[in-house]
């Protein structure tokens, strides 16, 4: 059975539209990440599978049943915040009983939820404690927890982690994840960070302006972007586009903008489907898929570069430098001394490399 | 003919009407203040609410939140209804009980009648609008109007009530009757421009007028300067800063009348400042503002100043503390001096503050009432009168609404002169940033 | 404190930079403000030692001068045996009065406009910014128009010269600023706050009684500072919408001290002076910063 199901979504904020004839299928226990650039829309959709929002057209099935026009709390959601949310004249245990005296839960029952609850995220010695008194990490469990206690199918999370500094929030992320390989709820997760997705997702959902760019699985997301967008958003560093030409004789062939005079043999790419000769493209490489040296020459695309600038990471180190007057990035070994002006042998093969179309910047 | 759309605005727009007329009942009972144009207005509403109901088309089974909203409404009609019956004289001799508050039954005898037809007109609204949009998939325009965030917008009547049944509603009604003789009792007999042609030709609103220019130009100057300057002076990183700040601002605390009234005392020619500064030799030493025609204005002005300044400085206090800290350690760095960093600078920069406190100011200035009535009483003769005042005497004491009404409208039309220039200012600065 | 820059002049200036605590600059800064001070606090002094003065000293001696003899017999006259036109029992009726008009009023405003202001900051609906602007607006136009079709709507409800009536029409004017107040407040709250109540099954009255209130209890103190003293303060509506039986404090006070019938006791005067604006002046003292923080808030942002 599908846990959510959002049919032919719309939200528009007077003559601004938001969201756009949006469609979403997510199964029991899926956990799906909604990611995107700040303003795409993707809180905007949690709030309306919350509730929280009214939806201008469309319809909303949780559990198979139609909860578009029910209240927040009739829903069967729990919902975790940004800034926690918490409230700040109730203890700990006022606030994860708060939705459940609302509800009319018999007491002997909130006092078996909230201590079930407490246990599970370790805040039983906090209890009587107020929110001013916790630390962050503290108050972000406790709002996991009044999630926790209203015993829903289905949680939603906004952004939890990005209040937290980093050590904490890498910290959480692993309890999340464990949270839910222990409870088997559907979670929807709203987050700006790509490593917080790519490690908490079964599905990846990146939007932009109001609209679901791909929707995958991390690794898919990561090797085969479906548009330049998604191929630029997801990665650190980002993806190199170079701009060029793919020439068809009898294989094909890609001709730089502005230089580079062998021809590399793109046989290994595996197109969506036959392309016309003398296409214009985008061709997309990471720079953690460019291999240098002794290596490179064995691939079926290599060049030599001069080094621009470049930046020791730790295990890596960053190299910046140009092709054609066009920008290219690619990894090293942290160990391998490099200097400015040094000239690297570097290449790559095409089977990972991404090409978009140069127009509508879709995957070929 | 009518699209959907447009015939669900007219809808909705006989619901507000039938509101206004709602209004206008209670602010018209027994008085007949608006000659019964509420029932004409209610008459136009339910025509169209059940014409529009006919149009919808048959009457289909109608969904269950629709039908709590509309019993609701029945309930509520149903209180009304019985609060109406209670002031009929036939229900009183059947329940004697009831006689003996009979004053109060009649006070809302109208109202109640009214809110018995309105509230079965809602009724009657959402059982239409019920019928047609159980078809639909999603709430239509009235439902969502009427039905949607109910608890809110009934929280909200009362501010509703205030600002179109007392704000708009008395303002109009104000103007309007500036337009008749009315005397003792409003009228509605008109006389075109004749009460203000009698305004502007009477020495004593020439008089408050001119006091009011001098009282307002001056206070608007000094309180601004001297407001700024206590407030720069104090923004130094003073030591006893909060004392200060306390002794400036206590007298705003205070009301006018007692504020008029201390004055009144220091400014007492036989026993305060005048005698005081005689007894130490000078005899022929003359300071006496309140019994003096020419600048009994200003002995009301110091008192004005001393009790408002402190709240001009709280102000420029506020907004000088609302400035980047960086601007200071900039200007520095760069070597500028202070005083020219305030003039070129800061004050340029708390541009919003200075008109905000303005305009604050003059419309306060403009009701300048009490003040008067406390030291001076508008003496000696005519000569500290203020139009405030002027309109207070000729509504109560001359029975003169007209004068009174036509008076009160001037001083809206200056206020307005002021305001909406701000208000426009205000309204293109929020749009642009 | 010039030497101690020489004595160091070899290595150059070295450890803290020495304060001069009478500079020039000091001179003029506490210097101004402590003539300023005087200015401001000179009635305060004036009404307090007039009124415990009696009047011989007071015909003969000066304003300023302290009394040379206590006494409290002016304050006693002043609450208990002034003289109103026929009536002579003091300010202590008008006080009551007082007391019977500012707190229905506070607390019936209060309640309605925080209401408001949390149904306008939380509960966004279509034309709430219509009836918003128009309050506001109405905050600024003069209370002279709007005072006649006032008395003709009490009159009609029987509330003319009752005090039921003035704590209405309080309750209406207080209702532009204090909605106000509280809207500017409540849309500070964070809104995922107000979100989460939301989910936790919290209603319109849930969240305003349960999460809301308890978090403002600031802004209510504010607000009460504001009410109690405008109200207090009040002459105008007090003198057009009672009748003397019911005067508020103001408006009996200034019948007593502006009355041309008897002899003037000046010291009485100030004693009543005094005595209405000790309530004020105490709310001011007591509250201190809230009461800055009222007026600022209900200013500024308007």
């Amino acid at each position: 059975m599908n846990s959510i199901e959002i049919k032919k979504l719309s939200l528009n904020f007077g003559e601004v539209v938001v969201l756009k004839d949006l469609n979403l299928t997510i199964e029991k226990g899926e956990f799906l990440v909604l990611l995107g650039a700040s303003g795409c829309g993707k809180s905007t959709l949690l709030n309306c599978v919350a509730g929280l929002l009214d939806i201008t057209d469309g319809q909303i099935f949780i559990n198979g049943k139609n909860v578009t026009w029910d209240e927040p709390a009739q829903r069967g959601i729990g919902m975790v915040f940004q800034s926690y949310a918490l409230y700040p004249q109730m203890t700990v245990k006022g606030n994860l009983s708060f939705g459940l005296k609302n509800a009319g839960l018999p007491k002997e029952e909130i006092e078996k939820r909230v201590k079930h609850a407490s246990e599970i995220l370790q805040i039983e010695s906090l209890l009587d404690r107020k929110p001013a008194a916790l630390s962050g990490g503290q108050r972000q469990r406790v709002a996991i927890g009044r999630a926790l206690v209203r015993d829903v199918e289905v949680f939603l999370f906004d952004e939890p982690l990005s209040n937290l500094d980093a050590k904490l929030r890498t910290e959480l992320r692993v309890e999340i994840k464990r949270l839910h390989q222990k409870l088997d709820n559907t979670m929807i997760y709203v987050t700006h960070d790509q490593i917080e997705a790519m490690t908490l997702a079964d599905r990846i959902a990146i939007m932009r302006d109001g609209l679901i760019q791909q929707l995958d699985t991390p690794k898919k997301i990561y090797s085969n972007p479906v548009n330049k967008y998604v191929a630029g958003f997801i990665g650190s560093p980002s993806m190199n586009f170079l701009k060029g030409t793919i020439l068809q004789n009898n294989k094909p062939i890609f001709k730089l903008e502005g230089g580079w005079c062998e021809s590399p043999d793109l046989s290994n790419y595996i197109f969506q489907e036959s392309i016309k000769a003398e296409t214009q493209v985008w061709l997309g490489i990471r720079p953690e898929s460019v291999v240098v040296g002794g290596e490179a020459e064995n691939m079926p695309v290599n060049f030599s570069l001069e080094v621009e600038v470049f930046e020791p990471m730790g295990a890596d180190t960053l190299v910046w430098s140009q092709i054609g007057g066009q920008e290219f990035r690619f990894m090293i070994d942290g160990n391998t001394s490099v200097n400015v002006g040094d000239r690297v042998t570097v290449g790559f093969d095409p089977a990972h490399a991404s090409i978009f179309d140069f127009d509508n910047e879709e995957r070929l | 003919m009518l699209t959907k759309v447009q015939s669900e605005r007219l809808f909705v727009g006989s619901v507000a009407l039938a509101f206004v007329s709602l209004i206008l009942a209670t602010v018209g009972i027994k008085s007949q203040l608006f000659q019964n144009i509420q029932y004409l207005i209610l008459l136009f509403s339910s025509l169209s609410v059940i014409w529009i109901g006919f149009k919808a088309g048959k009457f289909i089974f109608i969904t269950n939140r629709l039908r709590k909203q509309a019993l609701g409404w029945l309930i509520a009609a149903t209180f009304s209804a019985t609060l109406w019956l209670f002031a009929q004289k036939d229900i009183q001799l059947i329940f004697p009980v009831l006689k003996g508050y009979r004053k109060v039954w009649n006070t809302f005898e109208p109202f109640a009648l009214f809110a018995t037809v309105v509230c079965i007109l809602f009724a009657l609204i959402l059982f239409i609008v019920g019928s047609r949009d159980s078809k639909l998939v999603r709430p239509g325009f009235i439902e969502r109007s009427l039905v949607n965030n109910l608890s809110s917008k009934i929280a909200a009547l009362p501010m509703v009530f205030t600002a179109i049944g007392v704000f708009v509603i008395a303002t109009l009604w104000t103007v309007y009757h500036s337009f008749t003789n009315s005397r003792m009792l409003p009228k509605s007999e008109f006389v075109g421009l004749g009460q203000y042609e009698r305004l502007w030709s009477s020495d004593r609103w020439y008089i408050s007028i001119e006091n009011l220019a001098i009282y307002g130009i001056c206070s608007l100057i000094f309180s601004l300067f001297i407001g700024f300057m206590l407030a720069a002076l104090l923004d130094q990183k003073t030591r006893f800063e909060n004392t200060f700040r306390t002794i400036f601002l206590y007298p705003f605390a205070l009301s006018f009348i007692v504020t008029g009234l201390v004055w009144q005392w220091i400014l007492n020619p036989d026993y305060g400042v005048q005698k005081i500064v005689r007894s130490l030799g000078f005899d022929s030493f003359v300071f006496n503002p309140l019994y003096d025609l020419d600048i009994v204005i200003y002995g009301i002005l110091v008192a004005g100043l001393w009790q408002g300044t402190g709240f001009i400085m709280c102000l420029m206090l506020a907004g000088l503390r609302g400035i980047d800290q960086e601007i200071w350690k900039a200007a520095r760095v760069d070597g500028i001096p202070m005083w020219k960093t305030y003039i070129r600078i800061v004050i340029p920069m708390m541009r919003p503050v200075f008109i905000t406190t303005l305009v604050i100011i003059a419309a306060g200035i403009i009701k300048v009432y009490d003040l008067v009535v406390a030291q001076t009483s508008g003496g000696p003769g005519i000569s500290s009168e203020v139009p405030a005042k002027y309109v207070y005497d000729y509504m109560f004491s001359a029975q003169n609404l007209g004068q009174g009404f036509a008076a009160s409208t001037m001083m809206l039309v200056s206020v307005l002169i002021v305001l909406i220039p701000f208000a426009y200012l205000e309204f293109g600065r929020r749009k642009h940033g | 404190m010039a030497d101690s820059a020489v004595v160091h002049s070899i290595d150059g200036p070295s450890g803290p930079k020495p304060r001069k605590t009478l500079s020039r600059r000091n001179i003029i800064l506490y210097g101004t403000l402590f003539v300023v001070a005087v200015y401001y606090l000179i009635p305060l002094y004036v009404m307090l030692v007039t009124s415990v003065k009696g009047m011989p000293e007071i015909r003969m001696g000066n304003i300023f001068s302290l009394p040379l003899e206590i006494t409290f017999e002016p304050w006693v006259k002043a609450w208990s045996q002034a003289c109103t036109g026929l009536n002579c029992d003091g300010l202590s009726r008008g006080f009551w009065n007082s007391v019977k008009i500012t707190v229905p009023s506070v607390v019936i405003s209060i309640a309605i406009a925080s209401i408001n202001g949390y149904a306008l900051a939380n509960w966004r609906f279509k034309g709430a910014n219509l009836f918003f602007t128009i309050l506001i607006f109405g905050a600024f136009i003069p209370y002279q128009i709007m005072i006649y079709p006032l008395v003709i709507l009490l009159r009609d409800l029987g509330l003319y010269t009752k005090l039921p009536g003035l704590i209405l029409i309080h309750t209406i004017f207080g209702m532009p600023i204090l909605t106000l107040l509280f809207r500017n407040y409540f849309t500070t709250i964070p809104e995922e706050l107000f979100k989460a109540a939301r989910v936790d099954g919290a209603g319109f009255w849930g969240i305003y009684f349960r999460v809301m209130m308890p978090m403002s209890l600031p802004i209510f103190a504010v607000a009460i500072v504001l009410q109690v003293t405008g109200i207090w303060n009040d002459f105008l509506f007090g003198v057009i919408y009672t009748k003397p039986a019911n005067y508020p404090m103001t408006v009996q006070l200034n019948n007593i001290v502006n009355s041309v019938l008897g002899v003037k006791e000046y010291n009485v005067n100030m004693a009543a002076t005094l005595l209405t604006g000790l309530v004020p002046l105490a709310i001011y003292f007591i509250s201190g910063k809230l009461f800055v923080r009222g007026i600022a808030a209900g200013a500024v942002k308007g």
